[in-house]
């Protein structure tokens, strides 16, 4: 297949033995990656090495993990504990717990916090600094899947295609409460770039980008398109878009479906700037890293199908393909 | 002619982006719009040495620094290779394209690039009694159960495995009857006849002479379900050799064959279902017509088997065991956990608790499709695809009071019974 001849790609040589549920970069270090996965592990690889440098066991399959800096990380999944991982020893700190499985996760480098969502209906805030880690607990009306962070502002996504926007300074209570402009699951979510509105994306092959700023002339901005469908024979069979992530330069955004295919998305002219060739199973989970020189895809299993589906999936696999220009917008001035 | 023969298939595409077209007309609109495009004047070329010549003459530029071809993929931006329409393509590149094209597709290899008029001919009409008896004696010598048969090099028998029936005339095998006789009744229809022949050479020979190379009834250790074949194994590797069933026998693959779309659960070869496995998903419908074998990926039709939204608060789907509410006393005995899969460590018979809406006020549902005819991937409006593999036997993970920080927020629903299923774990232990 073109995915493992193509010179700009690399698959990393020791994946998870089961699905990827997370891909996560390094806040400072561009090679630094971390995939969680649901063989009940966090790796922690040097891409540029193509060199998985740790490994961390879980007690369950693990859903989400994230950087705090650049020897530190956090994991959290169906055991429920929000875990510290320190990278350079391999040593896990049990930092505390939700009542429910955690879904996601994310850091703020601004006030030194993690943040994390779960089942539960609840999103925490941590400082595992502190004696007493959990800072706070925020009940919500549905269970949490996807959160973004940019900046001050945090997007909490939840069943029920609800949405939450907080200021992570002023956290009693929301900022905004949105109903999804999208009629299906929520799926996938990611802050912009320049911190001005985030994109979410459903189950049913569709992205919704969306501003923060409540005043008619930002709102008249936002739109929704189709993707991640394919029409076979009158047909059409529309996949879930799993994974959203942001350019840190460009504002470009990537999206990558249960078809196996990763887009590139101009935000500003509303189109597809890339699309790179299929991969062999759905891609769970992608990410750039901090200069934008590269992009982790995790490809996988997701379960569209239940075990049967399980039984038959190949293996799973994270690539890291190397990219330029095709995900800078036309007329890029460099501001 | 090879290429009309495709063309259901293969539908033109461009070679510098790989965009299929629906014919080359638009191929050769798209090329002129996307990748022949002059970016110093609106002309817009016919092929790529046309652009060359043009940006050499009209904008004076050196050849050597020429603009690459836009919008292609690596490798292709150059100007070496002449592309017009479907004209002019590197033939490695329409074999590799082809290749995945199967693998997309979910065809055998060679379904695509092979002509398929080569396939034998085979009859469907009910076979004679001595044809039968000629094929059992064929089969029996395949198995190494007569005296002919212990000859038989592995090369044959490889070769004789699933392939047309003239095969049989090269075998040692005395007893095969003439070509007309051979064709094979058990043969599923929904299998590609013309299977090309060069694949047969990869053949593994079966096992053990004398046994059929599936999973007998009851035989102990056999994980249910169909061996953990690699998705790309050609499809009739380990295939029983024609002959196994009565020509009366339901149409399904044998076990062991990985038809082009999914594989029945754990469907059994004949009318005797095995004893000692019931699949976990026994609720769920049977295999579907292979009508809708052409999705990409070969499960991905699969997704029709999400049953509908169920009704807020009702067991949702893939969660097998029975309902918390089942009888207490007797643990294990609930049928759909009493065979789970083998492959999990955290096996226990334990019931896992269905998901349950926290708040069936916000319960959602799909709105139809009203367009065109939609199959969407995931149709659970309720619950993620997380959250139900969540709950599977191989994942679920049972939590602990020590765990700490359980709070209001967990329904009372799940709490009742998960304290239940601690003590009878601890039975278990």
């Amino acid at each position: 297949m073109s995915a493992t001849t193509d010179p700009n790609q690399v698959e990393l040589s020791s994946p998870p033995f089961d699905s990827v549920s997370s891909v996560r970069f390094s806040p400072t270090n561009p090679s630094h990656l971390l995939v969680s996965s649901w063989d009940t592990t966090v790796r922690f690889y040097d891409v540029a090495a193509n060199e998985q440098k740790s490994k961390f066991d879980h007690r369950a399959a693990v859903l989400a993990c994230c950087f705090s800096d650049a020897t530190h990380a956090y994991s959290g999944g169906l055991d429920t504990s929000v875990r510290e991982l320190d990278l350079e020893n391999e040593k896990i700190t049990h930092v505390g717990s939700h009542s429910d499985s955690i879904s996601c996760m994310n850091y703020s480098r601004d006030q030194n916090v993690l943040i994390t969502g779960s089942w539960d209906r609840t999103v925490r805030f941590w400082d595992p600094r502190a004696s007493a880690p959990q800072q706070s607990s925020h009940e919500l009306p549905e269970r949490v899947y996807n959160m973004g962070l940019v900046n001050y502002n945090l997007v909490v996504a939840m069943a029920s295609r609800l949405f939450h926007i907080y200021d992570i300074r002023k956290m009693d209570t929301s900022v905004q409460t949105r109903e999804s402009s999208l009629k299906f699951m929520t799926r996938a979510l990611a802050c912009m770039a320049d911190g001005q509105g985030y994109a979410a994306a459903s189950v049913e092959g569709r992205i919704a980008v969306e501003f923060f700023d409540p005043s008619p002339q930002v709102q008249e901005k936002k739109y929704a398109f189709k993707c991640h469908r394919q029409l076979i024979d009158g047909v059409d069979h529309v996949w879930p878009v799993n994974a959203l992530a942001f350019h840190p330069v460009y504002n470009t955004f990537a999206s990558a479906g249960s078809d196996g295919t990763v887009s590139i998305w101009d935000l500003k002219l509303k189109k597809r700037m890339r699309q790179f060739p299929q991969y062999h199973s759905p891609v769970p989970s992608i990410a750039f890293n901090c200069d934008g020189t590269k992009l982790a895809v995790g490809v996988s299993y997701t379960w569209e199908e239940g075990e049967e589906g399980a039984k038959t999936a190949r293996s799973p696999s994270v690539y890291v393909r190397t990219i330029g220009d095709e995900v800078k917008p036309r007329g890029w001035t460099g501001s | 002619m090879a290429k009309k023969k495709n063309k259901q298939l293969i539908r033109p595409w461009c070679w510098y982006c790989e965009r299929e077209f629906e014919d080359e007309k638009v191929l050769m609109q798209h090329q002129k719009a996307k990748h022949f495009k002059c970016n110093m004047c609106p002309r817009r070329l016919n092929t790529a040495g046309g652009l060359a010549v043009h940006i050499q003459q009209v904008h004076k530029l050196e050849p050597e620094n020429l603009p690459r071809i836009e919008n292609a993929l690596p490798g292709r931006d150059g100007y070496e290779v002449e592309i017009f329409g479907m004209e002019g393509i590197p033939a490695p590149d329409v074999a590799d394209y082809k290749r995945r094209k199967e693998i997309e597709l979910g065809l055998n290899p060679g379904t695509i690039t092979q002509p398929q008029n080569k396939r034998p001919k085979i009859e469907n009409r009910p076979l004679s009694e001595d044809e039968l008896k000629a094929q059992l004696a064929a089969h029996r010598a395949l198995m190494g159960q007569s005296d002919a048969a212990p000859s038989a090099t592995p090369e044959v028998t490889g070769a004789v495995f699933g392939a047309p029936p003239q095969t049989y005339m090269s075998g040692p095998v005395p007893a095969a009857s003439p070509p007309t006789a051979m064709s094979p009744p058990g043969m599923p229809p929904m299998m590609p006849p013309g299977a090309p022949p060069f694949m047969h050479g990869a053949m593994p020979p079966p096992g053990f002479p004398g046994q059929p190379p599936f999973p007998l009834p009851g035989m102990p250790g056999m994980p249910p379900g169909p061996p953990g074949f690699p998705p790309m194994l050609p499809p009739f590797a380990g295939s029983p050799p024609p002959g196994m069933f009565p020509p009366g026998a339901p149409p399904f693959p044998p076990p062991g064959v990985r038809p082009p779309f999914p594989p029945p659960p754990f469907m059994p070869p004949g009318p005797i279902p095995p004893p000692g496995f019931v699949p976990n998903g026994a609720s769920q419908p049977p295999p579907m017509p292979p009508g809708a074998s052409i999705s990409p990926p070969p499960p991905g039709m699969a997704g029709m088997f999400v049953p509908p939204p169920p009704p807020p608060g009702a067991a949702p789907p893939a969660v097998s065991p029975p309902p918390p509410s089942a009888p207490g006393s007797a643990p294990p005995s609930a049928p759909p956990s009493a065979h789970p899969p083998p492959s999990s460590q955290s096996q226990t018979p334990v019931e896992i608790p269905p998901l349950t809406l926290p708040n069936p006020s916000l319960a959602q549902t799909n709105p139809p499709f009203i367009k065109k005819p939609t199959v969407l991937k995931w149709s659970d409006p309720n619950f993620s695809s997380d959250e139900v593999r969540s709950r599977h036997p191989k994942y679920y993970y049972r939590k602990e009071t020590a765990s700490g920080g359980a709070q209001a927020s967990s329904t009372p629903a799940s709490d009742e019974p998960r304290g239940k299923k601690r003590a009878r774990a601890e039975d278990f232990l």
